[in-house]
């Protein structure tokens, strides 16, 4: 899915993932399949509450139907279709889908914004063992800034230690240094990235 | 399951990378599709 995000951009299409799991849960899954940029919803408290709505919460199991559900920016469902809990999608015929949905009801959208990129950037400073350095972590690989950021880990290398010392005044991490300056909230820490990164409106 | 031509139930839901994403902020600007699925650590 993540690779064919060029077509669904070129058809004005956003891509929403959801499911009842939470976002820790999918930040870790969306790592572990090499980065997903797109949002992960979780419908997760009240739990299955906008599945439900679409009529897609299989209440028996607690669970999520595997369905997909297009809908024109105009706010009207213009494709709902279900492949079954152990069924696959299929996502050329969506993408094909969503070209035919675009040119009829597409007139006159903006194209999606390009992301500005992270600029000049010293290193991405983590912990071992630091549920707070992982956030920061995930972020940066669900955003494939894998080659733009570099990772220092200080727990394991002291001389990162020592350059995150020297850079940011502190030995605390995790810490992003963005041109001499230090973000050292994880939650800022993602934003920052998250901004840098994507073509979310 | 929703039926094609009624107009979509709203939705306001974190995500993974902790924004807040809402089908308002794409009404007029883009298609949205909604990938349903049944549980982290399954196929998409």
């Amino acid at each position: 899915m993540e690779q064919l995000l060029p077509r669904f951009r070129a058809a004005h299409t956003q891509v929403l993932g959801i499911s009842v799991d939470s976002i820790f849960c999918h930040a870790n899954w969306a790592q572990s399949l090499g980065g997903i940029s797109f949002p992960l919803l979780a419908d997760f408290h009240p739990k299955g509450s906008v599945a439900n709505s679409y009529g897609l919460y299989l209440d028996d199991e607690g669970i999520t139907d595997r369905a997909t559900v297009i809908i024109d920016a105009g706010g009207t469902v213009r494709h709902a279709s279900s492949v079954t809990p152990a069924g696959r999608r299929n996502i050329e015929e969506l993408a094909e889908l969503c070209d035919s949905i675009d040119t009829e009801h597409g007139a006159g959208l903006p194209d999606f914004p390009v992301p500005e990129g992270i600029g000049k950037v010293h290193a991405l400073f983590v912990k071992s063992n630091c549920g707070f350095s992982r956030k920061a972590m995930l972020a940066r690989e669900n955003l494939h800034l894998q080659n733009e950021l570099p990772l220092k880990n200080v727990t394991e290398d002291p001389k990162a230690r020592e350059d995150l010392v020297r850079l940011s005044g502190k030995d605390q991490a995790p810490c992003l240094m963005i041109e001499g300056n230090p973000i050292q909230e994880s939650d800022e820490i993602v934003r920052y990235l998250v901004n840098c990164a994507t073509d979310l409106g | 399951m929703i039926s094609v031509g009624q107009q979509a139930p709203g939705l306001e839901l974190p995500d993974h990378l902790d924004r807040i994403v809402s089908l308002d902020q794409f009404a007029g600007k883009r298609h949205v599709m909604l990938l349903f699925y049944p549980l982290d650590f399954t196929p998409t």
